[in-house]
């Protein structure tokens, strides 16, 4: 599981890679919270380099957008393939953080 | 202190193809969820099965061998986890069964409707998802084996997953 970072003007990037699974989340869990919440940006988080999401990779969004969110930012998800949009819209997980189709469409949802 | 995945166990027991299905035996490690699932995912290349139900495939397998390793099992215990893999017609079934804390996961609380940020559930996803993607969940606590030597499961767990 990799992950890297950048800023699109005011908004915080995250690009996620690999397998959101148990051992994934293990390896990033850390290093996307620190990328995200302390700085409360608004944020935008690429799914599309994301190959599976499990249950473990589910509450790592969750944690991270409450714990953004308390510092005042948003986090809008985008780019989910099929394997992925499919556990995401199983869980209902779009009630309660946004699932765009582009980059474009995620920053529209933050701005 | 070592993290959960440095564990220098490997997580495959044994694998062997028997009568059509493949049967899997898993350590009490969480590189089982990753040792097995690519056992399982070569065993399956074969059928005709499309992305989206091979991601359930695996969903359902690493939420429960993930959930008996972290939940059911004693830390650095012998325990094991005996999966059977087996393509039926229109779905594959999986058998689970587990020498761990007795649990039955069709009494598991649903996690409340994720309805906003502050209020969700973290966590608890994993048994839902399972329920979700399985036309078929039972649950049974086989019978002790009066002291035999051998595997003596206190959980069985068989999934059937439409393809």
């Amino acid at each position: 599981m990799e992950m890297r970072h950048d800023n699109v003007g005011e908004v915080r990037r995250v690009v996620l890679t690999g397998r959101l699974d148990t051992a994934g989340v293990d390896v990033v869990e850390t290093r996307f919270g620190a990328a995200i919440v302390p700085n409360g940006k608004d944020t935008i988080v690429d799914l599309s380099e994301v190959t599976f999401l499990a249950s473990m990779g589910i509450r790592m969004l969750i944690a991270t957008t409450r714990a953004l969110s308390r510092k005042g930012g948003k986090l809008v998800m985008y780019g989910a393939g099929p394997g992925v949009m499919d556990v995401i819209e199983t869980t209902a997980l779009t009630e309660i953080i946004p699932l765009a189709g582009s980059e474009s469409e995620a920053l529209g949802l933050v701005g | 202190m070592t993290g959960p995945f440095e564990d220098e166990r490997c997580g495959l027991r044994s694998a062997s193809v028997v009568n059509g299905g493949l049967e899997l035996v898993l350590n009490n490690t969480l590189k089982a969820i990753e040792d097995g699932r690519r056992r399982v995912v070569d065993f399956l290349a074969g059928q005709a099965l499309g992305d989206v139900v091979r991601n359930r495939l695996e969903v359902v397998f690493e939420e429960l061998v993930s959930n008996t390793i972290r939940h059911g099992f004693a830390r650095d215990s012998d325990q094991s986890i005996h999966v059977r893999v087996e393509p039926r017609p229109g779905l594959v079934e999986f058998t689970f069964e587990d020498d761990g804390i007795p649990f039955n996961p069709l009494e598991a609380k649903p996690p409340q409707p994720l309805t906003s940020i502050e209020t969700a559930t973290i966590g608890g996803m994993g048994i839902p998802l399972v329920a979700r993607f399985s036309s078929q969940l039972s649950y049974e606590r086989p019978a002790p084996r009066g002291g035999q030597p051998g595997f003596a499961p206190s959980n069985r767990l068989i999934v059937a997953i439409p393809t």
